[in-house]
């Protein structure tokens, strides 16, 4: 049975954000796994964890998609439709980044040299935490919705975001440490693993790029 | 004139029949809008939704109903026009009921926005201008109900719009909600028992037989206004600061204070509709039980037998206990989204705008008026998401029912006659 009540008001398209989160913390989580199979060279394991990764990429489209069904023409929104968009444009590319990371590494089936593996998984960590925080903001747009975007819940979003920002910072000087490394020992091995293996580096800052750009677009959002 | 001798107790049965059918239809249908919201906000159970509605929807149809009544019984059409053949708004009137009732089935089957003040309205204009002569429609009456039509979900929306903007910067944008929603809550709910008590007393207590003016009707609904604001202060004073789990939804301290005020809302929500809506079922019968009692004689200033407005609450009341409360469970599941911070603004809005109507003698559709009053809140960023194409949709609906609604009461009144003579 349907009213005219039931259907003027429409389920909120953070629902489905929110869950996208979920889906890519988890999938950068397994990213770690991922690495540390690699390092340790078990790829049985590591084709497992990338069958994992696959499947979280499958529910972070099934998301979006959903997401983007919700956004209707007909549709008046409490926040601009295309802030909506962006953001989960931008967190997509966070499972999608994930995905190729490790398929790349499979197909070549690539080394991590064991003088650079910690600095290495340290920076994977980092990005993870990232992700974690920008997830953390995303889950709290309830709170901030429910306060109307004012109050305590705008001073707690702009913590979160501010906790964002300093991981970010963090990581950035891990990148430049781990390249450091790289390049100490970049010419005792194939000139072309160590191109891929830059490769690599990039997409994981990649990962905490887009993590941090999701919490931007966020606090625009919220300062609206 | 011999018509209603000779059937007068058949027409007497089967208008009460027809006036009963279009009171259930209300119940099991159209209260569902007005209940639902709160059921959705978990302010309510389910039961306790029946409940409130049972006594309030009777109380409002009882004591605010009058007007309207008096509206579509008389004001519509000019009774006097027919003083010569009463058969004619007997049957006429029987055709109103059928059509809206009719209609009012297809409607709801295939799920149209359409509205039971609409249908009765287009049938009772829809008879008398064709089966009787365009010149016994009270065009003027007719367009200023109309325009009512507009101007209500307008207005509810514009109040629920200052409403929760006068709840974003008093209690939600502030550093301690709960603490101010405490504070500041109480003041609505006086709102809330001021409103009702002042339109009832102003416009709807003349036929229990108390006249108060205006001095008097504002004393005592700031009287009645803080009695209730006082019963409430009392009650919140034991909602704490903590979360709770509702069904699927948590609620946090503030959202169980809002809770707290939709709990009035929806009372005064129920009195509004059955201020307003009672009276598309009792206003078409008491025109038919006038005719027929006074055994053919029209009388537009005859009083109104209490026991139509029992006919019409029990019709109400029986609707939403036999079906009523699978549409209020269904409408409340589904919109969870509105919790008691938004779905007391729109509640509010809609009930003061249709208490205001019911003052006025003018019969609005309620549920577009909570649809008005709920496209305030989101135009004040309280819903985050909602769907204007709904609007579009009753516009249409607007566009239709009038039509079908006369054309049915015309296709009726014609047989009627021709089975009678």
């Amino acid at each position: 049975m349907r009213s005219t009540i039931t259907d003027i008001i429409k389920k909120s398209p953070f629902g489905p954000i929110q869950a996208h989160m979920i889906v890519s913390k988890a999938s950068v989580e397994e990213l770690i796994n991922f690495l540390q199979f690699a390092i340790d060279l078990n790829w049985d394991e590591a084709v497992q964890s990338r069958k994992l990764i696959s499947e979280l990429e499958n529910q972070a489209d099934a998301l979006k998609a959903e997401t983007r069904g919700l956004l209707t023409k007909s549709i008046f929104l409490a926040v601009p439709r295309e802030d909506i968009l962006d953001l989960i444009k931008l967190a997509d590319d966070i499972p999608n980044t994930v995905k190729d990371i490790s398929g790349l590494m499979i197909g070549r089936q690539m080394e991590i040299p064991k003088q650079i593996a910690s600095s290495f998984l340290l920076f994977a960590k980092e990005a993870a935490a990232i992700t974690d925080a920008a997830a953390e903001a995303v889950d709290y747009i309830d709170e901030l919705f429910q306060f109307s975007f004012g109050g305590n819940a705008a001073i707690k979003m702009q913590q979160l975001i501010e906790k964002l920002n300093s991981l970010e910072n963090k990581n950035d000087h891990s990148e430049i440490t781990l390249r450091a490394e790289l390049f100490a020992i970049e010419k005792d091995f194939p000139p072309i693993n160590i191109v891929f293996l830059y490769d690599i580096i990039n997409k994981i800052g990649e990962l905490s790029d887009r993590a941090e750009q999701v919490g931007h677009r966020i606090s625009l959002i919220a300062s609206r | 004139m011999e018509v209603i001798i000779l059937y007068g107790p058949y027409l007497l049965i089967s208008g009460c029949v027809f006036g009963f059918f279009m009171a259930w239809g209300i119940g099991a249908n159209d209260v569902a809008n007005a209940m639902g919201p709160s059921v959705g906000a978990k302010a309510l159970t389910l039961s306790q939704a029946i409940l409130v509605a049972c006594i309030f929807e009777f109380a409002g149809a009882y004591l605010a109903g009058g007007e309207v009544t008096s509206t579509i019984r008389k004001g519509i059409i000019d009774p006097a026009l027919l003083a010569d053949s009463p058969e004619l708004l007997v049957f006429g009137m029987m055709s109103s009921l059928l059509a809206a009732g009719v209609w009012l089935i297809v409607a709801s089957f295939k799920g149209w926005p359409v509205s039971t003040t609409h249908s009765i309205v287009g049938a009772i204009v829809g008879f008398a201008a064709v089966g009787i002569s365009a010149d016994s429609v009270n065009w003027p009456k007719v367009g200023s109900i109309a325009s009512s039509w507009v101007v209500s979900p307008l207005l509810a929306g514009i109040i629920s719009f200052l409403i929760f903007k006068s709840v974003q910067n008093l209690i939600l944008n502030t550093k301690n909600p709960f603490d101010n929603a405490k504070k500041y809550v109480p003041g609505y709910i006086f709102l809330v028992g001021f409103i009702i008590s002042m339109v009832t007393m102003l416009k709807g207590l003349k036929h229990v037989g108390l006249t108060l003016n205006f001095q008097e009707s504002f004393t005592y609904s700031v009287l009645v206004g803080i009695g209730i604001a006082l019963i409430g202060s009392l009650v919140l004073r034991r909602v704490e600061n903590t979360y709770e789990q509702r069904g699927d939804v948590v609620f946090d301290g503030v959202e169980k204070v809002f809770g707290v005020l939709m709990v009035f809302t929806a009372c005064a929500m129920a009195f509004a509709h059955g201020s307003n809506d009672v009276a598309n079922a009792v206003g078409p019968l008491a025109a038919i039980v006038n005719v027929v009692q006074s055994g053919g004689e029209v009388t537009s200033h005859s009083t109104m037998p209490w026991w139509i407005l029992l006919l019409g609450g029990v019709g109400i009341v029986s609707g939403l206990a036999m079906l009523g409360y699978r549409v209020i469970e269904t409408v409340g599941k589904n919109i969870t989204e509105l919790t008691p911070s938004r779905g007391f603004a729109a509640v509010l809005a809609a009930a003061a705008t249709v208490v205001l109507g019911s003052g006025t003698g003018l019969p609005l559709s309620t549920t577009h008026t909570l649809v008005g009053a709920v496209l305030g809140v989101g135009l004040a960023r309280g819903i985050s998401a909602i769907d204007l194409g709904v609007v579009g949709k009753i516009i249409i609906s607007w566009l239709i029912t009038l039509p079908v609604g006369a054309g049915l009461s015309i296709l009726f009144f014609f047989s009627l006659k021709g089975v009678f003579s």
